[in-house]
């Protein structure tokens, strides 16, 4: 397998005036969970597209687990897209049945597949039934089995947790990071920073289609120490706004969130804690994805 | 090749069974037999079927028909006891329309007589008429039955007053049979006119409706998989034209099927009939032939029409005007079946959506077709591809747009650089 499961080269996309994707690049390295992030309208979404050769790209290239586009490795990738879509007349099997064979699956390897999904995700006893006779979560686990039933190299997931009740979202968790471990790589989007933090290795941060900043999840931290301070005190924590290294201080329960000066080394904020009180915590807080992205975003203003 | 082939079968066996396309299988000739037998039926229950005997005053003016009046009604009621008219006779005192006749139109309101009769005074002289008055002016043979029965006396008494014998008169008055022989098949045969006219309409008929059911079925299909939002799903496993050929083809097949389905049904009833010979083997290779062209351009047409549509109301405002092209052979068909050379059957020939349904009345009426003509009809096969390609080009972009239907800038646009 190539090192890269997907490469993006200086990818535009823009319909009529409005520019969707600008200039995007970036390199997905094989068998790592890799999300996108970014609000609304950032241009995940047509990303997505563009790699699945569903949009083609104003200029740039994009390379598919060495394809030079997705249309010739459609096989070996799962697709869920953004809008969720299933027969709603066709039995469960049939269905799966049908999307394994587009899919160039051979009958009998798509059974068995079937058989193995709907155990696993609990649908067993309703193979038979029309899709539309399902209800709502057991249609978003169908839909995760059709995404993954030809057990794709590349799994690609577009906004995967938008309405999934908190069972569901649990076992699509699962499920990605059980085909990491075998060996595939996962794309997800997501407007959900907090869920992209504890499963990315990779993320890709874009905003009004262009890349704010790529990497692992340790390097993009790394260029972000913050000076947040959180404390817990015993006795009266009154004296911590008056330290002269401290800018500002908010109480936040039993503890206190204390922003120090620019420069200002958190080592000689605990000494000077020390110096007048207990100390019974005392944590330097490591910034979130939503503040280093909102920090970016601003900065790039 | 697989993909496509996958996706035609699902899209055959998804239509096929379901139970609108058995209800649709079955109710076509239902709908055929009852509209042609039901009508008939009625007709010959409303002119022969036993009725209550129909009481009709007549106010006789003209004193010399009298016997003759008499006698037509005599016989009349002869020969259809159950369909009798009995008249009474009435004289007018002053031989004009008096009070009697007041009296007379006002027993036919009450109900009390069916019709009452008034003869002018010079009918035999061609110059008065005859009044019938009615309650219901639709009872058609009634009123269509009294009037024969006056004008056979009034044509009798003027014979009688000339000295001529209505027997002689009826026997010189003959009527020569001529029978029509047909020469554009092999073998010699009597010419059956209704056999003649209805074999080309059945055929025109039944690739009207393979079409057009299967191809609207095509384009529903196709919105039903947009507005489900599955077609993204699907665009993950085949690129667009493999779905947009799959489709079509499956579609095809249901097509075939029923054609199949019907012809089968039509040639065992013409076998029943004595009719057999009028289906031929090259009519049916005909058939099938222009079946597929024709479903080919219109499945097309259909497939980037339902792409470009969100609902199937949208859809179906623009297929408006596609109806409106495919009804003109059912405009014209009785005209087209007994000039099957003419310049409007030649020129609309050339027409490609009705081509097929043009062609096939013309070859049904006239199996000898000169050969060059019916080649030159198939200048439809050089625009199926045509179709298929701009339809490939919408049906890329289309089915991945959702909101508001494209403008025709917008496809041509789509055309261009899709």
């Amino acid at each position: 397998m190539s090192d890269d499961a997907l490469v993006i080269e200086g990818v535009s996309k823009s319909y009529r005036e409005v520019r969707a994707v600008q200039n995007l690049s970036a390199r997905l390295p094989a068998g790592s969970i890799y999300g996108f992030l970014g609000p609304n309208g950032a241009g995940k979404t047509t990303t997505i597209r563009m790699i699945m050769d569903i949009i083609r790209p104003d200029s740039g290239s994009i390379r598919v687990l060495g394809q030079d586009s997705a249309a010739r490795a459609r096989d070996r990738i799962g697709y869920m897209p953004e809008e969720r879509g299933l027969y709603r007349k066709m039995k469960v099997r049939s269905m799966l049945a049908y999307l394994g064979a587009i899919k160039g699956m051979q009958r009998s390897e798509a059974a068995r597949a079937i058989t193995a999904w709907l155990d696993e995700l609990g649908l067993s006893a309703w193979g038979g039934k029309k899709v539309e006779e399902l209800s709502r979560g057991m249609q978003q686990k169908l839909q995760f089995a059709a995404t993954v039933i030809n057990d794709p190299e590349l799994l690609i997931l577009d906004e995967p947790f938008s309405g999934l009740d908190p069972l569901n979202l649990d076992l699509l968790k699962g499920i990605m990071l059980r085909l990491r471990e075998s060996g595939s790589t996962v794309i997800f989007s997501t407007h959900m920073m907090e869920q992209a933090e504890r499963l990315c290795d990779y993320l890709l941060l874009i905003n009004k289609g262009e890349k704010v900043i790529d990497g692992t999840l340790g390097s993009i931290r790394a260029g972000f120490k913050s000076n947040a301070v959180s404390v817990e005190l015993e006795g009266d924590p009154s004296f911590v706004g008056g330290l002269p290294m401290v800018s500002a201080v908010a109480r936040a329960g039993a503890r206190l969130e204390a922003v120090l000066e620019p420069g200002a080394d958190p080592q000689e904020f605990l000494k000077a804690l020390v110096d007048k009180a207990r100390v019974r915590a005392f944590e330097i807080k490591v910034p979130s994805l939503h503040e280093i992205f909102v920090s970016l975003v601003e900065e790039k203003k | 090749m697989k993909k496509i082939l996958e996706v035609a079968r699902r899209d055959y066996i998804e239509t096929v069974k379901t139970k609108t396309f058995l209800i649709g299988v079955l109710i076509l000739p239902v709908l055929m037999a009852v509209g042609m037998i039901v009508p008939a039926k009625l007709m010959k229950k409303s002119f022969e079927g036993p009725m209550e005997d129909r009481h009709l005053a007549v106010l006789n003016l003209a004193e010399q028909i009298t016997p003759e009046l008499i006698s037509a009604f005599t016989d009349y009621n002869k020969s259809n006891p159950q369909r009798k008219i009995i008249p009474e006779l009435h004289k007018s005192a002053s031989g004009k329309t008096d009070n009697k006749a007041q009296e007379l139109k006002e027993k036919v309101r009450s109900g009390e007589l069916d019709g009452f009769l008034l003869i002018e005074p010079e009918v035999v002289e061609g110059e008065g008429r005859g009044y019938l008055y009615t309650k219901s002016m639709s009872d058609f043979e009634f009123s269509h039955r009294v009037v024969r029965l006056l004008n056979n006396a009034v044509t009798n008494s003027r014979y009688r007053l000339n000295g001529l014998s209505p027997e002689l008169i009826g026997r010189l008055g003959r009527w020569v049979s001529v029978e029509d022989v047909d020469l554009s098949a092999e073998k010699e045969k009597a010419r059956d006119k209704i056999a003649m006219t209805m074999v080309p309409f059945f055929f025109m008929f039944l690739l009207f409706f393979g079409i057009f059911a299967t191809s609207q079925g095509l384009m529903m299909s196709v919105i039903e998989e947009k507005s489900s939002r599955v077609i993204e799903v699907l665009l993950a496993a085949v690129s667009p034209f493999q779905l947009m050929a799959g489709k079509i083809l499956g579609q095809t097949a249901v097509g075939l099927t029923l054609v199949v389905l019907y012809a089968t049904g039509a040639i065992m009833v013409a076998a029943r009939y004595g009719m057999a010979d009028l289906l031929t083997g090259g009519l049916l290779a005909y058939f099938l032939v222009y079946f597929i062209l024709g479903f080919l351009l219109i499945a097309g047409f259909l497939a980037a029409v339902g792409s470009t549509c969100n609902e199937i109301k949208e859809a179906q405002n623009l297929m408006g005007p596609v109806m409106l092209i495919l009804m003109v052979p059912f405009f014209t068909w009785m005209y087209l079946v007994q000039h099957p050379t003419g310049t409007l059957a030649v020129v609309l020939s050339y027409i490609p959506p009705i081509t097929p349904m043009v062609m096939i009345l013309r070859i049904a009426a006239r199996p000898d077709l000169p050969l060059l003509e019916i080649i030159a009809s198939l200048l439809l096969a050089v625009s199926v591809p045509a179709v298929m390609w701009a339809a490939a080009k919408v049906f890329r972009t289309g089915v991945l747009m959702y909101g508001k239907s494209p403008t025709p800038r917008e496809l041509l646009r789509w055309l261009r650089y899709g």
